[in-house]
C-alpha cells in the first residue's frame, strides 16, 4: 500500500541538462529490461544456479519491492542450494549471505516491507537462528530511527520468538519483558516524544503486571504515574505521555441501564423497553404471562425503533395474532440477551418487569411505568428462558452481587473509595498544571476526562455531580477557544454534558446503583431551546414527552424522532436540520416546526416519510403538521412560495406540510376567522407587495400505502 | 449514471482552486512515462496503480477517461490458476492486487470478464488457524491483509463461503487494539491512521463495529490533524496527504467526521497538487503521484468538495457503484 514519499519537486532544468539526463534514463531503462529478459528465461527455464541469483541480486538493488523476485529468489536459494545442502553449516553460510544482503539494503530502504519478511525466512528457515544478534540489530536501527514502524515490528517479532522458545520457561520470558519494558524508558529518556515507546511500554506493563500482587501492581502502576508527570511537565503538548495518562487511569465500564417499560397499546399488546444508550439484541428478551397462575411464554416480536431494526434504544414488543395475555405480563432480559454497541459497558445482572394489564385505559396509563421487579421469588431457568424455577434465594442471577471498582487500567479494587482516592490525586495534580498553563489543552482535557470519571461515583442528583458537570461544561468551553480545529468535537462533548444536566428531572439512580431509571414522576414538556445542543445524546430519555422544546440550538439530524413515542409537538426552528429521518416511528407527532433550517431539496423532506406507510401514525390515521417556512426548499417564484415538487411523488401519506412561515399562517388565520365571523369568503393573505400561497397538500392517511 | 457530490461544503476562498481537468491528464499520462525508469522500477504496482488511477477518475467524474475493454484485458492477464492476481502480468500473486483488480472490475461492471469462484478460493485459502489472512502463499501476515480479503469478499458477495470462520478474524482484529484505542499491523503492534482504517473497515463489514470505543479512537483520530491543516498517522509525525483518507474515511465509519477542520484539511490537499503536471502529492512542494493523488481526491469527496463524486468511506469506491451491488441503500 505504500508509495513513494517525500520526494522533493525539482526546479525547471535546462534543455541541455534534461536532454543529457534523458539520454542516462534510456540507457538506464535499457539496463534494468535487459536485466528482467534474463529473469524471465531464468523463471520459464528453472534455472536455480549461481548465476540466476546474481540476475535477482541485481534485480533487488534496483527494485527491492519487486516482489515477485524475492519469491523467486527464495526458490532457487531453496531448490538450487539448500536443499542439497550438505551440512547445517552450509546452509547457515547461505542464510548469513541473505542476512548481510538484506542488512545491506535496508540501510537504503528502511521502510520495504518485503526485505523485512526475506530476513524472517531467512531466520525461520535456519537450524540455530541467531535471535540475540537481531535483537542487537534492530536496536541498532531504531537508534537511527526511533520511530521506525518495521523496526519495533520486527523487534516484537523477535520477542514473540524467543518467548516461543521458552514455552516452557516462564521465569526467561518474563525477564525478557522485563528487559524490553526498560529498554522502552531508555527510549523514552532520550525522548518523551517517542509514542512508539510509550505504546510498546504498555503492552509489557500488561504483561508484567499479569502476575503480580496487588501491591506489587499499585506500587509499579505509581512509578508510571511519576514517569508520565515527568514528561508532562518537561513539555505539556506533547501528546505521547497524556495519552498514556489516559489509559493508566482506566475508564470505569458503565453499565447498561434499563430506563423503565410500559405498554404502549393493548389491541395489540404492544410494550416499549428503554435503554439509557444503544444496544444490539442478542437474544429475544423473555415475554409471558400468567394464566390462571401459570406462566406462559407470550409470542411476539421485538423491534428496535430504528431504520436498524436490531440496533437501537428503544425496543418495542407486538404479541403475535391470536395470542392471549393475562391480566398480568412480565419481561425478563438476561445480561447476556443486549451488548452495547459503544465498547466497554454491559448489563449488570438480569432484570424482570412486571406489568399490569387490567385496566386498559390507555390514556390513563399511557406513561405509567412498569414495575421492576428484583428479589422476588422469580428464578429463571436461563437455559429454558422461561417459567419459574425454584431458588433459594429468589434472586434473578447470582452475579454483580460484589461489584469491583477500577482503580488504573491494571487494577481493580473491591471498594469505590480506592477509585475515588486515585482519580482526586491526580485531579489536584492536573489542576496545578492547569493552572501554569492555561492555554495548552492537554491538560484541560484529562481534567475533565478525570472529573467524568468522578462523577461516575457520585449520585446523579449529588451537589458534587452538579459542580462536576458545570466544570466540566466550563472546561469544553475554554477548549472550544483553544482549540478550534477541534472545536466539534468540543461541542459534542459539552452536548452531552448540557443534556445530562437538563435532563436530570427525567431519571433517578435506580435501587441498583451505578444504574438509572426513570423517575416515578415523568414531566410531560421539555425546554432545551437555546442550549447549544448539537444532537441528542440519549433520545430514550425523552419517551414520555409530549413537548419538546429544541428552538435555536445546533441540531443537525432528526433521526431522535424515532423513539419519541409521546411526543405530540416538537419545535426544531433554528437549527442545522439538512434533511427529515426518523419519523416514521414518532405515533403520536402532530406538530413538526422546522423553520429556518436548512433543507434545500424535496427529497430530503420526502426522505422523513419514506417509510411512513409502515409507521403507526399511517396506521391510526393521525395526522402531522410539518411546518418548513424559510428553509432554501421553499422557492420564491414570481412572488408565490413553491416547492419544487409535490407531495404525490411520493403517495398519499397522512402528512401536511406548510411552506410558508408560521407568523403568516397566524395572521392569515386571524384573518380567516374574522371574515368567518362577517360571513364573508375566505381571501388569500397579501404581505406587502408578496402574494402568499396558502395551500396545503393534505391526503388521507387512510389510504396510505 | 454517476451523481455529483450532494453535501457541499463551505471552501476557504483563499484556497487554491481544483485542478480536476489537469488531474485527469495526469492519470491519462500514467501509462505513456515508458521512458522513465520509475514507471518499470513501479510495475509491480501496476495493478494497485490502476486501481487508484481508476477510482479517481470515477471521484473526478470522468469514469471514461481510461480504455476500459483494455483494462479489462489486462487485468485478465493478470489472474493466475490458483485465483490470485499479480501485481503486473508474470508477477505472482498476492491479496493485495488481488483486491484491486476485483474493485477495478467491480468498477467498470466488468466481473464476467474472470472466474469469481477461484478468487473465493483463493482468498479462502489464504485463511490462518488464528483467523487473520496471509498476504501470500509465503504467510506474510497483517491487519491489512484481512482487510483485503474481507473487502474483496464482500464485494462479491461471498462472505457466506463456509471454509470461513468470520468470528475468528473479528476476534484476531479486536485482539490488534491498542491503550490507545487505536489498531495495529498485528497484536502489540503501535496504532497507526493506515491499520485503524483497515481494522475499523473490517469490523464494519462484518457487523462489528461495537467492539471499538467510537469516542476513545474519534478522539486519537481527530488528533493526527497538525496546525497547518494535514494530517499525520501517528503522534509526533509529519503531515501527509495519504492520512486524509486513512483518517477521514475511520471518522466518517465513526460518524465523526466533523471533528476534525475540514476547511483547513481541503486547504491542505489543495495545497498538495502540482499545479504544472497535475496530481497530487504527499505534501505541499513534493513530487505528485497516482497514489497521494487517489486518496487526496477521496479525501476531498468525503469532505463534501463540490463537482465530486461521492465515494464510499469503507469501500474507497464510488459510492453509486457501491449502491449499484448492494452493499448500501440507495437513498
Ligand atoms: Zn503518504
Amino acid at each position: 500500500m505504500e508509495s513513494r514519499h517525500g520526494r522533493k519537486k525539482e526546479q525547471a532544468e535546462s534543455p541541455e541538462a534534461l536532454k543529457t539526463r534523458e539520454e542516462k534514463e534510456t540507457v538506464l531503462v535499457r539496463e534494468y529490461l535487459a536485466l528482467k529478459d534474463t529473469l524471465k528465461e531464468i523463471v520459464e527455464s528453472n534455472k536455480r544456479d549461481n548465476d540466476a541469483l546474481k540476475v535477482t541480486t541485481a534485480l533487488l538493488r534496483k527494485s527491492p519491492d519487486y516482489y515477485t523476485i524475492w519469491n523467486v529468489r527464495r526458490t532457487i536459494l531453496k531448490e538450487g542450494f539448500l536443499d542439497n545442502a550438505s551440512d547445517d553449516e552450509t546452509a547457515n553460510k547461505i542464510y548469513t549471505g541473505e542476512l548481510e544482503f538484506v542488512q545491506e539494503n535496508l540501510k537504503l530502504n528502511p521502510k520495504s516491507y518485503w526485505m523485512w519478511n526475506h530476513r524472517r525466512w531467512c531466520l525461520e528457515s535456519m537450524s540455530q537462528p541467531r535471535w540475540d544478534k537481531e535483537l542487537a540489530m534492530v536496536g541498532k536501527f531504531l537508534e537511527m530511527d526511533a520511530r521506525n514502524f518495521h523496526g519495533w515490528d520486527y523487534r516484537r517479532y523477535i520477542i514473540r520468538q524467543l518467548d516461543l522458545k521458552d514455552k516452557e520457561a516462564k521465569d526467561k520470558v518474563l525477564e525478557r519483558a522485563q528487559s524490553e519494558f526498560d529498554f522502552t524508558i531508555t527510549k523514552i529518556h532520550q525522548n518523551f516524544s517517542n509514542y512508539s515507546a510509550w505504546h510498546n511500554r504498555s503492552t509489557l506493563l500488561g504483561k508484567l503486571a499479569e502476575d503480580m500482587s496487588t501491591e506489587e501492581r499499585e506500587a509499579i502502576v505509581d512509578n508510571e504515574f511519576d514517569l508520565v508527570k515527568n514528561a508532562i511537565y518537561t513539555d505539556p503538548e506533547d501528546q505521547s505521555a497524556w495519552l498514556y495518562e489516559l489509559w493508566l487511569i482506566g475508564r470505569e465500564e458503565r453499565s447498561i441501564s434499563i430506563l423503565g417499560a410500559h405498554v404502549i397499546s393493548f389491541h395489540p399488546l404492544e410494550i416499549v423497553v428503554a435503554f439509557d444508550e444503544t444496544v444490539k439484541m442478542r437474544n429475544p428478551f423473555t415475554v409471558s404471562t400468567r394464566v390462571d397462575h401459570v406462566a406462559i411464554p407470550l409470542e411476539g416480536e421485538w423491534k428496535a425503533t430504528g431504520s436498524d431494526s436490531a440496533l437501537g434504544s428503544v425496543w418495542i414488543f407486538q404479541q403475535a395474532p391470536g395470542a392471549v395475555y393475562g391480566p398480568t405480563v412480565e419481561i425478563v432480559i438476561f445480561s447476556d440477551d443486549v451488548c452495547a454497541v459503544r465498547a466497554g459497558s454491559k448489563l449488570p445482572a438480569a432484570v424482570c418487569y412486571e406489568l399490569e394489564t387490567l385496566n386498559q385505559n390507555l390514556d390513563e396509563i399511557s406513561g405509567r411505568l412498569g414495575r421492576l421487579v428484583i428479589g422476588q421469588n422469580l428464578m429463571y431457568d436461563v437455559t429454558k428462558r422461561i417459567g419459574p424455577v425454584t431458588g433459594p434465594d429468589g434472586t434473578l442471577e447470582t452475579q454483580a452481587v460484589h461489584p469491583k471498582h477500577r482503580v488504573t487500567s491494571l487494577t481493580e479494587s473491591g471498594s469505590l473509595d480506592d477509585r475515588i482516592a486515585l482519580l482526586e490525586r491526580e485531579i489536584s495534580a492536573v489542576r496545578e498544571l492547569v493552572e501554569l498553563e492555561p492555554d495548552c489543552k492537554w491538560p484541560i482535557q484529562i481534567l475533565s476526562t478525570l472529573l467524568s470519571e468522578l462523577r461516575k461515583t457520585v449520585s446523579i442528583h449529588s451537589t458534587q455531580a452538579k459542580v462536576i458537570d458545570d466544570e466540566c461544561i466550563e472546561l469544553q468551553e475554554k477548549l472550544i477557544t483553544i482549540d478550534p480545529l477541534r472545536q466539534e468535537r468540543y461541542e459534542d462533548r459539552r452536548t452531552q454534558l448540557v443534556f445530562d444536566r437538563e435532563t436530570l428531572s427525567i431519571i433517578q439512580d435506580s435501587k441498583r446503583f451505578p444504574e438509572i431509571e426513570y423517575s416515578a414522576k415523568q414531566p410531560t414538556n421539555l425546554d432545551l431551546s437555546m442550549r447549544g445542543l448539537t444532537h441528542i445524546p440519549i433520545s430514550s430519555y425523552l419517551l414520555h414527552l409530549h413537548t419538546l422544546n429544541l428552538d435555536s440550538n445546533s441540531i443537525t439530524s432528526t433521526r431522535f424522532l424515532r423513539n419519541l413515542l409521546n411526543v405530540r409537538r416538537v419545535n426544531l426552528s433554528n437549527n442545522l436540520i439538512e434533511h427529515l429521518e426518523g419519523m416514521q416511528h414518532a405515533p403520536s407527532l402532530e406538530f413538526l416546526t422546522l423553520e429556518n433550517n436548512m433543507i434545500a431539496k424535496w427529497e430530503d423532506v420526502v426522505a422523513g416519510f419514506v417509510f411512513w406507510g409502515e409507521g403507526k401514525l399511517a396506521r391510526t390515521g393521525g395526522h402531522v403538521k410539518v411546518l418548513l417556512g424559510n428553509n432554501p426548499v421553499v422557492v420564491n417564484e414570481g412572488g408565490e412560495y413553491v416547492l419544487e415538487k409535490r407531495w404525490e411523488d411520493v403517495g398519499k401519506v397522512g402528512v401536511e406540510i406548510q411552506w410558508q412561515s408560521e407568523e403568516l399562517r397566524l395572521a392569515e388565520e386571524a384573518l380567516l376567522a374574522a371574515e368567518d365571523e362577517t360571513g364573508a369568503v375566505g381571501n388569500m393573505v397579501v404581505d406587502g407587495t408578496r402574494r402568499v400561497s396558502a395551500t396545503v397538500v393534505e391526503f388521507d392517511a387512510g389510504l396510505a400505502h | 449514471m454517476s451523481v455529483p457530490n450532494e453535501e457541499t461544503t463551505a471552501v476557504d476562498a483563499s484556497a487554491p482552486e481544483f485542478l480536476l481537468d489537469q488531474h485527469v491528464k495526469y492519470i491519462q499520462a500514467l501509462d505513456t512515462k515508458k521512458n522513465d525508469l520509475e514507471y518499470w522500477l513501479t510495475e509491480h504496482l501496476r495493478v494497485n496503480g490502476l486501481y487508484w488511477g481508476a477510482t479517481a477518475l470515477h471521484i473526478l467524474g470522468h469514469p471514461d477517461a481510461l480504455d476500459q475493454e483494455q483494462i479489462v484485458e489486462y487485468l485478465v492477464k493478470c489472474q493466475h490458476d490458483n485465483g490470485g492476481f499479480g501485481g503486473h502480468i508474470d508477477h505472482d500473486p498476492h491479496i493485495l492486487s488481488t483486491l484491486s483488480a476485483v474493485q477495478i472490475l467491480i468498477t467498470y461492471d466488468r466481473l464476467d470478464a474472470i472466474q469469481v469462484d477461484k478468487v473465493v478460493d483463493y482468498i479462502a485459502s489464504l485463511q490462518n488457524e488464528d483467523g487473520s489472512f496471509s498476504g501470500d502463499s509465503w504467510g506474510e501476515t497483517d491487519t491489512r491483509f484481512i482487510f483485503c480479503a474481507i473487502n474483496c469478499l464482500s464485494l462479491l458477495k461471498k462472505l457466506d463461503d463456509k471454509r470461513l470462520d468470520l468470528q475468528k478474524t473479528i476476534d484476531y482484529v479486536v485482539r490488534c487494539r491498542n491503550f490507545d484505542g487505536g489498531f495495529g499491523s498485528s497484536p502489540g503492534g503501535e496504532s497507526h491512521a493506515a491499520q485503524v482504517y483497515v481494522c475499523v473497515g473490517t469490523l464494519t463489514i462484518l457487523g462489528a463495529l461495537h467492539h471499538v470505543d467510537a469516542d476513545q479512537l474519534g478522539w486519537w483520530l481527530s488528533e493526527r490533524q497538525l496546525k497547518n491543516g494535514g494530517l499525520n498517522g501517528r503522534p509526533e509525525k509529519l503531515e501527509d496527504v495519504c492520512y486524509s483518507w486513512w483518517v477521514l474515511s475511520s471518522l466518517s465509519m465513526l460518524n465523526r467526521t466533523h471533528w476534525i477542520d475540514a476547511p483547513k484539511l481541503i486547504r491542505f490537499i489543495l495545497e498538495a497538487q502540482d499545479t504544472e503536471t497535475g496530481g497530487i502529492a504527499d505534501r505541499p512542494g513534493n513530487m505528485p503521484d497516482v497514489f497521494h493523488t487517489v486518496f487526496g481526491i477521496a479525501g476531498l469527496s468525503l469532505l463534501g468538495y463540490p463537482g465530486l463524486v461521492a465515494v464510499d468511506p469503507v469501500y474507497c469506491m464510488p459510492r453509486h457503484v457501491i449502491q449499484r451491488i448492494g452493499l448500501i441503500e440507495k437513498h
